[in-house]
């Protein structure tokens, strides 16, 4: 953040706290395009939180860090996916049990190397490294503050939103994602697996969503327990609400990173009991979820 | 030395069905060979084994002499068979496109797709038989019959063979059934060989060079076409003769039981209105059957009969009195009976018992202060269920039973609460010869006790055989009412069905024929 | 042949939930072995511990009393293929709703007053799951979603008034003020905290067993359930089986928090009911929606629940084992796979 005239902390903020709801969201949308509900964000997103940290601190090495953090979340992925899969269990129970089991293998794993059931804090590693960039751009009025001078893994995040929309439009496996999910009938008539794709798009969502937690932790140098509190819900409803597209979920996620952004300004100088406004967020939410659906069935019934 | 060779082929189904057992079939290259028989015969699953979406229990496949094994519908593609399935397997949302590259899609690079080559190719395929469509368009706005032709396309694209066809008319116009042929034919001339899974005989006796019979998992008969007639294919598919004509009764007894009033109904997003003004009248002791291609209007009618829809505009009367917008919980106190065309999903929840499936419009009559009483409901089920000799009893799941059991539910359900007005649909879709007599010996049975039946199919035989009079709907609107049915010919009726002729166009009327 | 048909499925199911549960034990007691230091010890706390003394068994009986109700809760709703994922917000309302009751009317009679808190209990979260089953009714909102983002904002407004207006600031824990001794239910197996709610869950099971089959609203409502399209057909009015059964979950969540409360607690403390919603729908699941079979699967999830407490209270384990041996349960209840294939239904 900048101490220029024009720079804006809040959206600049705002940036910061939509890229967890866009990681997770983006994963979670091939797993959705493919036809499979996935509810396992939240548990994919705090395995990525622990174990980033957890081997950056081993390690010394952030980005062997963070690497071996995104195979866990994918290992976790993977037992959710061919529990679910070939063992054809329903999605939306071990969706659950997912997210169950990672709250409660960090916390007992937490306590057995650390003996604390707390927050553990991690001084020693190594700051998210920031975009450099040369400081005439960050001076941008507006522009600048809002695209510049964020951490590493957000512009990651960003490239991985394009690649995923070429990936998902114009790539024989995005057209047999999309097709196992709109008829997976068709695609068993052509010889095609449908599971193979559903699988892969619950591995991509463990990529994603520990790259999310990896973010989480790394940047507080800390583990907290479930410091995933409800993102990984939130990107859920950021892909329904977005449509099922990248563009949308994009869209999404800023104005639910708004929408926390602002209460967090809010709790500093408004005197709301604060538990109200962390559940700003949620209410929010709701409510638009609500207008949604009244303008959809408007719409709909017209005529 | 035959092109393709199945012998002995035996597949079992995990409740001890027989679907195939024991079947020799054989081709010759370049035939156009018909396999008939009623449902359940076995014709699909064979098939179905041939391009690998079931594999065989027992026997062999050997094509030109070579014995192969088939295990997917790749491995059949790669030995140059296709298949166009009955319900087709589709993905409206798509393109044609990419529907038809779907699986082998040609590459940019090693990330990409390389969509001009597959549009290029296509439109290749599209050009050389004449068919007419846009590759770029996407599925769900072209009409049956052109997506018929998209499954046709994927399969050539595929540089198929042979090519196996279930049930391809089953959704046709009497016109688009004429493409279709000619299509085969062509696809003769270049040397292809065809399959062609039927029930409808008439077909059989135009299109097919040999024909297969087939009943209950066994072939029965092998002929040439040329020394065969109908009479004969019937005889050999059921076992014994069949009656293709109904015994009818005299005239309608009385007054009107229902009518359609100028009924309209529109839906936003679609400019054409899905019913136009329709008028329409049943009278008590009438049966009055509607015709009419499946997207004219048939569905729309029957949903708003029966409640389950809201007209724009209009009345609909029952015995004289208004009872558009009443809710299907009310028209069912007047007595209404309505037998839907979606039997699986309408009529009946497969996952409850006969029992439950029996009394849900009429629950509210077994009650004691809130609660159902057990012992009388049992009662009015098995009652029902010897009377229309339902196999399995009143507990089992609906699911389980056949179609015409279920169809059998619905019907008893249905007359056992009726009083002058029934409507069914599509009532025999999918029956058995014998299912289908007792279908239409109920129906007669209540036109008999003086009720008037609203008769919606698309089997034109039936309405020919069963109809008082047939209302004909094309787009929407009622394109003529036929009340002297004994000379009327399936042509005739098709040609309204196509909006070929009109007996009611509005004289203002000149409006150039909007793309199907 | 039907009742053979019957009795077969049954033991299938059986088979299948005894696969579970060995497939599950046996990987905690892998991860004992991983974790602990005295592998043995901590194995036999947790498998066997519950049952040493009263005080262990009689609050493992005890934590399965709220189960039965949130189970219940679920069942119903999952029964009419409404999906209430805001248990763990409208369990914890209810508590407070009937603390706050109580502590509205301080002297009143224990019987009188005891009843009107459960009655509010009921009533508000009957209130707020029933908001997502209007809308959902109203105008298509996915119900799922709403339920869960209103518990989850539930919950923190919840926490403001336990910490806040209602709070009591002589005690150290987070909790209200406690509510008058009058409204305390009767203790009956002292020195545990099981109290006289256990009669109370037995009583709701049966009578939600009652309603669903037996009542015309239970028919109806599984109709709905089964095939909404079928039953609007034939007549019943659908749309009030997307607000009832969510009205009824949610009052029977907030019977569960309630009964807490006055039975073992005495006031609201923060996060006396954490889990109790998750859980419910995982008894919910084992017991296949079944209102009479949610009574041992309650007690087979308050079993974990125990025996996670005594293995961490005499050994080196923390007590969120039972947290991933509930997930393992979770995972294979509804694998198909260990319950034989699927039979194939012939085709129509």
């Amino acid at each position: 953040m900048t101490n220029s005239p024009f720079s804006i902390p809040l959206v600049h903020n705002a940036i910061d706290i939509m890229t967890p709801f866009l990681l997770a969201g983006i994963g979670g949308l091939f797993t959705e395009l493919a036809g499979m509900l996935n509810i396992a964000l939240e548990g994919l997103i705090l395995t990525g939180a622990f174990f980033s940290i957890v081997f950056a601190a081993a390690t010394g090495n952030l980005f062997l860090g963070i690497l071996l953090g995104l195979l866990c979340a994918m290992a976790l992925a993977y037992m959710f996916g061919a529990i679910t899969l070939y063992m054809r269990a329903n999605v939306f129970i071990t969706g659950l049990a997912t997210n169950l089991f990672a709250s409660g293998f960090t916390i007992v794993l937490a306590y057995h190397l650390f003996k604390t059931k707390g927050v553990i804090q991690f001084p020693g590693i190594p700051k998210l490294p920031a975009l450099v960039v040369p400081p005439l751009l960050q001076r941008i009025p507006v522009v600048g503050d809002i695209l510049f001078g964020h951490n590493v893994i957000i512009y990651v995040t960003w490239a991985i939103v394009l690649l995923s929309a070429l990936v998902i439009y114009r790539t024989p496996f995005g057209l047999r994602l999309r097709g196992t999910g709109l008829n997976a009938k068709t695609i068993v008539s052509l010889g095609l697996n449908p599971r193979r794709y559903q699988l892969a798009g619950i591995l991509i969502s463990g990529l994603t969503c520990g790259l999310a937690g990896a973010m989480l932790s790394v940047e507080l140098a800390a583990f907290v327990p479930e410091i995933s509190s409800g993102r990984g819900w939130i990107a859920l409803v950021a892909i329904y609400l977005g449509n099922k597209t990248p563009w949308g979920i994009f869209v999404a996620s800023f104005v639910f990173g708004m929408a926390e952004s602002i209460s967090n300004y809010a709790q500093g100088s408004i005197r709301v009991p604060v538990e109200f406004i962390l559940a700003l967020p949620y209410v929010f939410t709701v409510v638009a979820m609500i207008l949604y659906s009244i303008f959809r069935y408007v719409r709909s019934s017209r005529g | 030395m035959p092109y393709l060779e199945m012998k002995g082929i035996t597949k079992l189904y995990p409740n001890h069905l027989r679907a195939n057992d024991g079947i020799d079939f054989s081709l010759e290259k370049n035939e156009i060979h018909a396999i008939v028989g009623e449902n359940g015969a076995g014709k699909t699953t064979l098939m179905k084994i041939l391009y690998g979406l079931e594999q065989l229990d027992a026997g062999s496949i050997m094509l030109s002499g070579k014995n192969v094994t088939i295990h997917g519908p790749l491995d059949a593609n790669r030995l140059g068979i296709g298949m166009v399935h009955q319900h087709f397997k589709l993905i409206p949302e798509f393109s044609v496109a990419e529907n038809v590259v779907l699986g082998i899609e040609p590459r940019k690079n090693v990330l990409f797709m390389d969509r001009n080559a597959a549009v290029q190719r296509i439109s290749e395929v599209i050009a050389s038989h004449g068919f007419n469509i846009d590759p770029r368009a996407r599925v769900l706005t072209l009409t049956v019959g052109q997506m018929q032709q998209v499954e046709i396309v994927k399969m050539l694209y595929r540089n198929v063979d042979l090519l196996i066809l279930d049930e391809p008319t089953s959704v046709l116009t009497e016109q688009e059934i004429h493409k279709l042929f000619e299509t085969l034919r062509s696809l003769q001339k270049d040397g292809k060989t065809c399959i062609i899974i039927t029930h409808k005989l008439q077909e059989v006796m135009e299109i097919s060079d040999r024909v297969t019979v087939m009943r209950k998992g066994k072939v029965i008969a092998v002929r040439r076409t040329a020394e065969v007639d109908k009479a004969e294919l019937a005889r050999l598919m059921v076992g014994r003769s069949v009656l293709f004509q109904i015994e009818r009764a005299k005239n309608a007894c009385g007054s009107a039981v229902l009518e359609l009033v100028n009924v309209t109904l529109k839906q936003r997003g679609r400019d054409r209105a899905l019913l136009d003004a329709v008028n329409l009248t049943v009278r008590s002791c009438e049966i009055v059957g509607v015709a009419g291609v499946s997207g004219n209007g048939l569905g729309e009618l029957e949903d708003v009969v029966a409640g389950l829809r809201r007209i724009t505009s209009g009345r609909i009367l029952h015995n004289g009195e208004d009872i558009a917008g009443l809710a299907p919980a009310t028209l069912r106190e007047r007595g209404l009976a309505y037998v839907p065309a979606d039997r699986l999903r309408r009529g009946a929840s497969l996952q409850s018992t006969v029992t439950e499936n029996m009394i849900v419009t009429s629950h509210h009559r077994f009650l004691r202060a809130g609660f159902l009483k057990g012992g009388k409901i049992k009662q009015f089920a098995e009652r029902l269920t010897k009377s229309f000799s339902i196999d399995g009893g009143p507990r089992v799941p609906v699911g389980t039973l056949s179609g015409g059991n279920i169809q059998k539910v619905i019907l008893a359900r249905e007359l056992a609460t009726a009083s002058n007005l029934v409507i069914v649909a599509e009532p025999t879709w999918g029956l058995d010869v014998a299912s289908s007599q007792f279908v239409y010996e109920k129906i007669l049975e209540m036109r008999k006790a003086g009720a008037g039946i609203l008769f919606i199919s698309s089997n034109l035989d039936e309405l020919l055989g069963i109809a008082d009079a047939i209302a004909v709907m094309y787009r929407g609107r009622v394109v003529a009412f036929l009340s002297n049915v004994k000379g009327l010919s399936k042509e005739r009726i098709g040609e309204y069905m196509l909006g070929l002729r009109d007996d009611f166009a509005p004289p203002r009327t000149q409006k150039k024929d909007e793309p199907a | 042949m039907n009742e053979r048909r019957k009795f077969g499925e049954v033991l299938t199911g059986l088979t299948g939930l005894t696969l579970t549960l060995l497939l599950s034990f046996c990987l905690v007691i892998g991860l004992i072995f991983i974790l602990s230091r005295t592998p043995l010890r901590t194995i036999y706390f947790f498998f066997v511990g519950a049952f040493t003394n009263r005080y262990y068994l009689g609050n493992m009986l005890n934590v399965a009393v709220p189960l039965v109700f949130t189970g219940l809760g679920i069942s119903i709703a999952f029964k009419a293929s409404v999906f209430n994922l805001g248990g763990e917000g409208q369990i914890y309302a209810g508590g407070l709703a009937a603390t706050a009751v109580c502590l509205a009317m301080p002297a009143a009679n224990g019987f009188l007053g005891g009843l009107s808190a459960l009655a509010g209990a009921a009533v508000l979260s009957g209130a707020i799951a029933g908001v997502s089953g209007f809308f959902r009714m109203k105008w298509k909102t996915d119900e799922m979603i709403s339920s869960f983002l209103l518990s989850s904002a539930v919950v923190l407004a919840a926490n403001y008034f336990i910490t806040g207006p209602l709070g009591d600031p002589k005690n150290n824990l987070l909790a209200t003020l406690a509510v008058g001794p009058q409204y305390g239910l009767a203790r009956i197996f002292p020195p545990s905290k099981l109290n006289i709610s256990a009669f109370f869950a037995m009583a709701a099971a049966l009578m939600v067993f009652f309603f669903m089959y037996k009542s015309r609203a239970g028919y109806e409502m599984r109709m709905c359930g089964l095939n909404r399209e079928f039953s609007r057909y034939g007549g019943i009015n659908v749309s009030k089986y997307l607000v009832l059964p969510m009205i009824m979950s949610g009052a029977l969540h907030g019977l569960g928090g309630g009964l807490m409360v006055l039975g073992t607690y005495g006031a609201t403390i923060e996060g006396y009911s954490f889990g109790m919603g998750w859980n419910g729908i995982a008894v919910a699941l084992i017991a296949k929606n079944n209102p009479l079979g949610l009574i041992p699967a309650a007690f087979l999830f308050a079993y974990l629940d125990a025996g996670a407490k005594a293995a961490m209270l005499n050994s080196d384990v923390t007590f969120e084992i039972a947290a991933i041996a509930q997930s393992f349960i979770f995972y294979f209840v509804t694998a198909q796979a260990l319950y034989g294939f699927a039979r194939k239904r012939r085709r129509a």
